[in-house]
């Protein structure tokens, strides 16, 4: 096909399922969300919009990125068009009672400001179709708990650049013991000093040394979640 | 862009080297024993000891000729997409050449090189992309009777598409040679038009010396309008004084006698200023190019190159190291990367280790590596009102992501040399893929393209012409070597069957 206009109403739906995998695949943002109205306004469900479309799309990018063929710019690029079509779904996701893919409360712990990883993570998060809340940088015992509350989230992720700022995430956990929340919650941490020992020994669920590793296994254990 | 040169002499400086050189070829002389050589010196006004067969260059020969240097050179390759020209295109990366051994890129023992090794080097060689220039890496040690240059120069040229350099022993062998050269393109003057092997020889042997053959190859070549230039090769301490100074002056005048000989023949002929110094390793007496002071002086020479408005050419990335190791990564390192800061437009770098003497297959991809830094030094800040993105740190802003822009996408491929040989991953993914050091990641991309076919061979009608003429040549095919698999194809990025779609 060598169409400069392409007219998504005459197009088949199997087409335009494949046309959004392209463009998430390219980062388009706009275009995704076309598709994903199209998508609906043909009757298909937010559901099936979900995992036919963009889960499937973006599948397909994580493992060019994986096997090197797409750089992280483009997983970013990839991720914002995902977040994007997925700003539509949700709503109507929770309406339909369809399971969620998962929410996500993420921040910096206290006394560390650094956050590239913990933004990466995030927005490749969000690029898997996790609602993600992120608090930012600097957050102490409150700030995670009151966003527990108001979110009631699947996953916590906690990270920290500092070997002097990374024992505050034993403090944060220990405080979700003491409210006897810990078991409704995977706690998540990273950061460059962290390891697995350190993880283990703090009680969190996993240590992630990457954003693609966190979305790993924040899928794993979305998946183990669901299915008890 | 570098915006100055590095430079180790000042301008006053230069001259006085360039001064003590024509007072070394007025008052010294060079021992000139070929004798056509000999004959046109004198035809031209140089003066002859009869007696020592010792010619004097008065100054106003030299400078005289000094007047047709032309300035730039252009290597022809047998896809004229490769073809290069310096400066312009420089600096440029050169093989190093002519090894009788080779590291068995199987057992890791060092043996004498074949043709089938020199059609592996060639096909390595030829995907390459910051290698530019294909110095006929290794002797033949089955070369058949009276195939002794043939056997290294067909598996060459039938591996690569890139331009071949390359030494023969005498003008009988450079016959051959061509003619190999003339049966690729078809014809004698299809290829005289775009002669796409360019001549090596060393005209002048240190010190001062001009002898029979070499000399020979010169007259012959440059009159013939053969492509071709000399290398000066003095070894401080040996050939020439124990000082880096008396050594650069001593060289720039055996490259002025070879230039002004070669002027004489056919005026406006082509040259590079081409050097390989050394300084002679005074424990041992050990021949040393992997010494700083090898880069050192090819800085001097690269900047009287420039005084004589002549492109240059170092054997800046040499080593003494046994394997591409530590020491082969800072000798083939450093000497390159100051003679290109000061200007160097050529660099003899890759493929060798233990002084010229052994090819390793590890080393070219290491070097390779090596040799996209040192471009990419050159490439420099590349200054401009976009690429000081004043407009894009606005729009990121104080605690603000970059890597999430199109500016960034744009640029992620072209920014920063993307390595393959130096390792980025986190130690746990390092493990995992097998704990390699440089040398063992670089034979591994050995592996990857010396199992595939190589796309670069010329066509079977060519072959049948080639061996119609040369009934006992070498095979000259990049084969695996045994032990080793063909491998699968690698993928690539997924490409759009359609253009993104416009928005009513």
């Amino acid at each position: 096909m060598s169409d400069d206009e392409i007219n998504l109403q005459e197009m088949p739906i199997a087409e335009i399922l494949e046309l959004m995998g392209e463009d998430l695949y390219d980062g388009y943002a706009e275009e995704v969300v076309e598709e994903v109205n199209e998508c609906l306004s043909r009757g298909m469900t937010p559901y099936d919009v979900l995992t036919n479309g963009l889960v499937a799309g973006m599948d397909v990018v994580g493992v060019d990125f994986r096997d090197g063929i797409l750089f992280v710019p483009e997983v970013l690029m990839a991720a914002r068009a995902m977040k994007a079509g997925m700003s539509i779904l949700r709503p109507l996701l929770a309406e339909t009672g369809a399971q969620k893919v998962g929410t996500m409360v993420i921040g910096t712990v206290k006394g560390d400001i650094h956050d590239i990883g913990k933004n990466l993570v995030s927005m490749m998060m969000e690029g898997a179709g996790f609602e993600v809340i992120n608090l930012g940088i600097n957050n102490d015992v409150e700030s995670f708990l009151g966003a527990i509350e108001e979110h009631n989230p699947d996953i916590l992720g906690m990270s920290a650049l500092l070997t002097t700022t990374m024992p505050y995430m034993r403090v944060v956990i220990n405080a979700l013991k003491e409210k006897g929340i810990r078991n409704e919650i995977v706690v998540l941490v990273g950061g460059a000093p962290l390891n697995d020992a350190f993880a283990e020994d703090i009680e969190a669920d996993a240590y992630c040394r990457d954003a693609a590793v966190a979305v790993e296994t924040a899928k794993k254990f979305m998946q183990i979640r669901q299915s008890v | 862009m570098i915006s100055q040169f590095a430079a180790l002499l000042t301008p006053e400086q230069v001259e006085q080297v360039h001064e003590a050189s024509l007072e070394i070829l007025a008052n010294v002389g060079l021992l000139v024993r070929n004798e056509k050589a000999r004959a046109l010196l004198v035809q031209h006004g140089c003066l002859l000891d009869s007696e020592t067969d010792i010619v004097k260059f008065p100054r106003r020969i030299v400078e005289h000729f000094r007047a047709a240097y032309p300035p730039t050179f252009t290597f022809h390759g047998r896809d004229p997409q490769y073809d290069r020209t310096i400066p312009d295109d420089g600096p440029l990366a050169m093989t190093a050449s002519s090894a009788p051994n080779l590291i068995d890129p199987v057992t890791g023992r060092e043996r004498r090189a074949r043709s089938d090794d020199m059609a592996r080097i060639a096909h390595l060689f030829n995907e390459l992309p910051a290698l530019d220039l294909f110095s006929v890496s290794v002797l033949c040690d089955d070369a058949p009777e009276g195939y002794f240059s043939l056997s290294r120069y067909y598996p060459a040229l039938k591996n690569t598409v890139k331009p071949v350099r390359g030494n023969v022993p005498n003008v009988a062998e450079a016959k051959k040679v061509i003619r190999l050269g003339e049966l690729i393109a078809g014809g004698k003057a299809v290829y005289e038009e775009r002669p796409f092997i360019t001549h090596h020889y060393c005209a002048v042997v240190s010190p001062l010396t001009m002898d029979f053959d070499s000399t020979e190859l010169l007259l012959y070549l440059t009159k013939n309008n053969y492509p071709g230039y000399a290398t000066i090769v003095p070894n401080a301490g040996l050939t020439s004084p124990l000082t880096l100074l008396g050594t650069i002056a001593q060289g720039n005048a055996e490259f002025m006698a070879w230039a002004t000989l070669k002027q004489m023949v056919r005026p406006g002929a082509e040259l590079i200023y081409s050097a390989l110094p050394t300084v002679g390793d005074m424990r041992t007496g050990a021949y040393a190019p992997g010494g700083i002071e090898t880069g050192m002086m090819v800085m001097g020479f690269a900047q009287m190159a420039r005084y004589y408005n002549v492109p240059s050419a170092g054997y800046a990335g040499l080593t003494n190291a046994k394997l591409a190791d530590a020491q082969a990564g800072f000798e083939k390192g450093m000497s390159p990367s100051i003679g290109v800061l000061a200007g160097l437009d050529l660099v003899n770098v890759a493929g060798l280790i233990d002084a010229l003497m052994t090819f390793d297959f590890s080393m070219m991809v290491i070097d390779d590596e090596i040799m996209a830094m040192i471009k990419r030094v050159k490439r420099g800040l590349e200054f401009s009102a976009e690429n000081l993105a004043l407009n894009l740190i606005a729009e990121a802003g104080p605690a603000g992501m970059f890597l999430d822009k199109q500016h960034t996408v744009d640029r992620m491929k072209s920014c920063a040399i993307l390595p393959d040989v130096a390792d980025r991953d986190p130690r746990e993914t390092w493990v995992k893929k097998g704990g390699l050091d440089a040398q063992g990641k670089a034979m591994q991309r050995v592996k990857e393209i010396l199992t595939r076919d190589n796309p670069a061979v010329f066509s079977p009608v060519v072959d049948a012409r080639i061996r119609a003429e040369f009934t006992n040549l070498v095979a000259g095919d990049s084969v695996p070597p045994p032990g080793w698999k063909r491998a699968s194809q690698t993928r690539d990025r997924k490409t759009r069957r359609r253009r993104k779609h416009i928005r009513q």
